[in-house]
């Protein structure tokens, strides 16, 4: 039975205190006889060290600690352990820390940071992917053999940090049919810097030989193991605490700077904190990767999409980081919204001498759905085919199969394109277009997944009659932890949202837990949560019988009582059993735990892919209208739809805002954000003077319906809504201007300068080169061997 | 020694006149809702009313703030009085996400109230020209802020 907090709009918890400027986060933290820590970076982007001489900056005021490679000799990696915390032997990126220093006051540490002496030896660097890719390149890890692999199955070689494949049906003879008509499309898109307001910072103290460390982080016990590993001691010497968080977006996916400030708390026996400063995050933020794409389609004239393939090269920076993991997305971003006859996708991180990316909000998803849908746009130009009914006739439904040969279950992107073209229909465009502005308009679909994984939660019955929710989760300012888990708890348990406790996370009293991201809190710590619930609601009705003389079976938990059903009294409080069980059992708690399913993929199609079927699949629908100015090059959006598949909807009012804001987020990334790196390899974009970022006048307020009903294992049908929002934007915007301006839109963002070249024709379109022309050219992996592995 | 009068109320620095006012709000007077989150006056994060004026406190040294009369987020509902009829719209609209940027945002908002009692949505948008929020898309923030604006709610010049 459903109770109404379900689908309830209950407001923040959390809202008052940060209206009034009082919430603490970590950049706000402070500790008596606390030392302040800044990091000596690397200004060069290729380099081998000769020397690293602390000696003249240990002498200078106020230092307390230094603390170098020596320190540190581990590396860290998830698929490949190719990332030490200070560069060693070699500089492969233009802001690399390479020493760090506690002082007693910032000044005193940013001099003595500057003080170290770096001798250096330059390398050529590699900038670009097609510098690395270029034969001959040089090898940005020569080493690369011999780095410890935590995740096998992708293919390395050279500065090819991991491939992941898919191979499914033969779709060299599909191209090869007289009967199809072959599109190519090739597309290029940016960086972007996640640029939360709360800079990654965090503070590190050494406690009964422990670390202490409060961070700004989205995942405390990511942050614990690396720290572990980099300082080589046990995980279980880290514990990890996380107050609020000023923003995430996937930049505090990784561990950061807490390695560095533990060493320094370690070797000055005094707490010490170590922030960002904004210069330091827009030079070192593991940005949104840039990728370079080919797509290449065989359709027949009834539209029907025979062969695909992709090649999708994603710029990992110096270091792989999340890259091999992302590399796994492409698969299902690419692959997992059409049916498809046969395809075959290769998806590469590659490494350069730049600052290494990461994850972003919908990571790998925004482009190659900016990528996909232009290339169905060009498509459907090709074989004159409207570019709603192509998608209409085309998308994923019931029982049809993804790239990797997963079923998908239920028809959902379908009626979801259906939802839109009647709010299109009710929103014919605006009259009055003057101004010698060129309109355009365009629908698209995106599919997305949440990052299912373990979770675990511990409900704690206090002998008042309220809970007590201990989880790893941490509120990044998304509201799931004080919005959606409350909810779900207070459901479960016939309580008021109030009644529910939510514990910070703390790594020292919660289980382990991936981290918020993903769109993950609400379905697995949701579920963990929920799991949790029913072992405290079980314990509770056995014990609520005994007392009431009944049997567990026939009672009810609502409104904080427990009574026999059908019968209104006798009834007892939550809190009377609470209270009753302190004499009888003790007191009452319950666990719950979460993990993926699993979902199946047809086996041997996909090699390299840490995900290979999505357990929890996502849909979107956008649609956007344009005026792009052909003076300027400007594009102004005038209006943008959304119908997003969100399983049900605990609280529709904060998943609305979540849309507004993933919306807004990746405005910026179609039209302005721009990250652009400069011969010595630092980023030129060092602040927000540089950096465009969404201001309140350039965002337009986005009307949105939540579809509910899909299948979904999150609790009580939830999925996640907090990241999709941004996936199909850049798709959209990109494919109005295309139909605004009738040129072919192959990169972002659409900056002005770019808009106004490609409306002058002397935009040149991007040179992918570097690409093989034949798919097979772009693969270390033996392309006949991989069709042996599908079973072709 | 300076004197400076914070929120009504008056008092001393030490601080080294160049001292942007935003630290020592925050590490002299512990008044940490002002944030820092670029530190070059572009977030409007740190922004605060100096003698009723706007400011980016990040980029005005403390030697500037002399003598004068400086109100941070912290004036807006002091101790334990109910939150300013700005704060409560933000929290009935729902309108916090991660929080960093409000405190810059509402004493902007508070200074486009003190000079105009009723705001359209696009003096709304205008006013925020100088402050950033990375989670909200904005939309409630005007929303809320519309929403205790005397304006009539259909007389938007947007």
């Amino acid at each position: 039975m459903s109770s109404p907090v379900i689908g309830s709009n209950l407001p923040r918890r959390d809202a008052r205190d940060k209206l009034r400027g009082r919430t603490r986060y970590t950049s706000d933290s402070g500790r008596l006889g606390m030392l302040h820590a800044a990091l000596c970076r690397a200004a060069v982007s290729a380099a081998r060290i000769v020397r690293v001489d602390v000696s003249k900056a240990r002498r200078m005021p106020g230092v307390r600690a230094i603390v170098t490679s020596q320190d540190a000799p581990g590396r860290y990696g998830i698929a490949v352990e190719d990332h030490p915390l200070f560069a060693a032997d070699e500089v492969r990126f233009n802001g690399e820390p390479v020493a760090a220093v506690a002082a007693d006051t910032l000044e005193q540490a940013r001099a003595a940071a500057d003080a170290v002496v770096v001798e250096l030896e330059p390398l050529p660097a590699l900038l670009s992917m097609a510098e690395a890719l270029a034969p001959g390149a040089r090898e940005i890890h020569s080493g690369w053999r011999d780095y410890e692999v935590l995740v096998e199955g992708g293919e390395r070689a050279g500065n090819v940090a991991w491939e992941a494949t898919v191979v499914r049906g033969h779709a060299e003879s599909a191209f090869a049919r007289d009967d199809v008509t072959v599109v190519e499309s090739e597309f290029r898109s940016g960086r972007q810097n996640q640029a939360p307001l709360e800079p990654r910072g965090c503070v590190a103290s050494y406690e009964d030989g422990r670390f202490v460390i409060e961070t700004s982080t989205q995942v405390p016990w990511a942050v614990r193991s690396t720290t572990a590993r980099l300082l080589g001691v046990s995980p279980s010497d880290v514990r990890v605490t996380v107050p609020a968080v000023g923003g995430g977006f996937g930049l505090k996916f990784e561990a950061a700077l807490e390695p560095f400030a533990a060493l320094l708390a370690r070797a000055s026996g005094r707490p010490v904190r170590l922030v960002n400063s904004r210069q330091d995050e827009m030079q070192t933020a593991l940005c949104r990767e840039n990728a370079e794409i080919r797509l290449r389609s065989a359709v027949t004239q009834d539209g029907s999409i025979v062969a695909r393939e992709a090649v999708v090269l994603m710029d990992c920076g110096a270091y792989g980081g999340e890259q091999p993991f992302l590399t796994t997305m492409t698969a299902h971003t690419l692959g997992g919204n059409y049916r498809l006859g046969s395809v075959r996708l290769v998806s590469r991180a590659i490494y350069t001498n730049t600052a290494p990316t990461g994850a972003f909000r919908a990571c790998n998803g925004t482009y190659c759905t900016f990528a996909l849908e232009r290339h169905t746009d060009e498509i459907c130009a090709a074989i004159g085919m409207d570019p709603l009914e192509f998608r209409r006739r085309n998308v994923i439904g019931d029982q049809d199969i993804g790239s990797t040969g997963q079923v998908f279950e239920g028809d959902v992107l379908r009626p979801m394109l259906d939802r839109m073209a009647r709010l299109r229909q009710c929103h014919p465009p605006r009259e009055g277009r003057t101004g010698g502005r060129l309109y355009g308009r365009a629908t698209v679909v995106g599919t997305w997944f949440i990052f299912v994984g373990p979770s675990a939660a511990t409900v704690n019955l206090n002998p008042d009659g309220g809970v007590t929710l201990v989880t790893s989760g941490v509120e990044i300012g998304s509201g799931s932890t004080v919005q959606a888990l409350p909810q779900l708890v207070a459901n479960a348990l016939g309580l008021r949202p109030e009644d529910v406790v939510v514990r910070a996370a703390d790594t020292d009293s919660a289980g382990y837990d991936v981290g918020v991201g993903g769109g993950r809190t609400t379905v697995s710590l949701g579920v963990a949560s929920t799991l949790a619930c029913a072992e405290v609601k079980k314990k509770l009705l056995d014990l609520a019988a005994d007392m009431l003389e009944a049997s567990p079976e026939d009672l009810v938990l609502e409104n904080g009582c427990i009574s026999i059903a059908g019968v209104p009294s006798p009834r007892l409080t939550i809190a009377q059993v609470a209270e009753h069980a302190q004499a009888v059992t003790g007191p009452i708690s319950g666990n719950g735990s979460f993990t993926g399913s699993g979902a199946a993929a047809m086996p041997g199609c996909a090699s390299g892919h840490m995900i290979e079927a999505l357990d929890l699949p996502v849909f979107a629908v956008h649609d956007c209208e344009v005026a792009v100015d052909p003076r300027t090059g400007h594009v102004d959006v005038l209006s943008y739809r959304v119908v997003q598949d969100v399983g049900r909807a605990i609280n529709p009012r904060a998943i609305h805002n979540q849309i507004q804001g993933g919306v807004v987020q990746g405005l910026g990334y179609a039209l302005h954000e721009e990250i652009s790196i400069g011969v010595d390899g630092r980023i030129r974009q060092q602040g927000f003077e540089m950096y465009r970022l969404p201001l309140a006048q350039d965002s337009v307020t986005v009307q949105a319906e939540l579809h509910e009903g899909a299948p979904s294992m999150g609790p009580l049908g939830a999925k996640g809504a907090g990241e999709v929002p941004i996936l199909n934007v850049a798709a959209a915007v990109s494919c109005a201007v295309a139909n605004a301006t009738g040129k072919r839109v192959q990169e972002i963002p659409l900056t002005p300068p770019r808009v106004l070249e490609m409306l002058t024709d002397f935009r040149q379109p991007p040179n992918l080169n570097h690409i093989g022309r034949s798919w097979r050219d772009n693969v270390l992996a033996d392309p006949d061997a991989l069709l042996v592995k599908a079973g072709i | 020694m300076m004197y400076i009068t914070v929120n009504g109320e008056q008092k001393s620095t030490q601080a080294d006149p160049m001292t942007p006012l935003a630290r020592v709000l925050r590490e002299e007077f512990f008044l940490t809702g002002t944030k820092v989150a670029c530190g070059e006056g572009f977030c409007g994060s740190c922004l605060v009313l100096l003698d009723d004026r706007p400011v980016m406190s990040c980029l005005v040294p403390i030697g500037l703030a002399r003598d004068r009369s400086v109100r941070t987020v912290e004036s807006l509902a002091p101790d334990d009085r109910p939150l300013s009829p700005l704060q409560q719209a933000m929290e009935e609209h729902d309108a916090v996400q991660c929080g960093m940027c409000f405190p810059g945002i509402l004493m902007m908002l508070t200074h486009l109230f003190e000079k105009d009692d009723a705001p359209s949505e696009a003096d709304i948008r205008a006013a925020l020209v100088g402050n950033v929020c990375r989670c909200t898309g904005y939309a409630r923030i005007v929303e809320a802020a519309l929403s205790v604006s005397g304006r009539p709610q259909s007389d938007n010049n947007r």
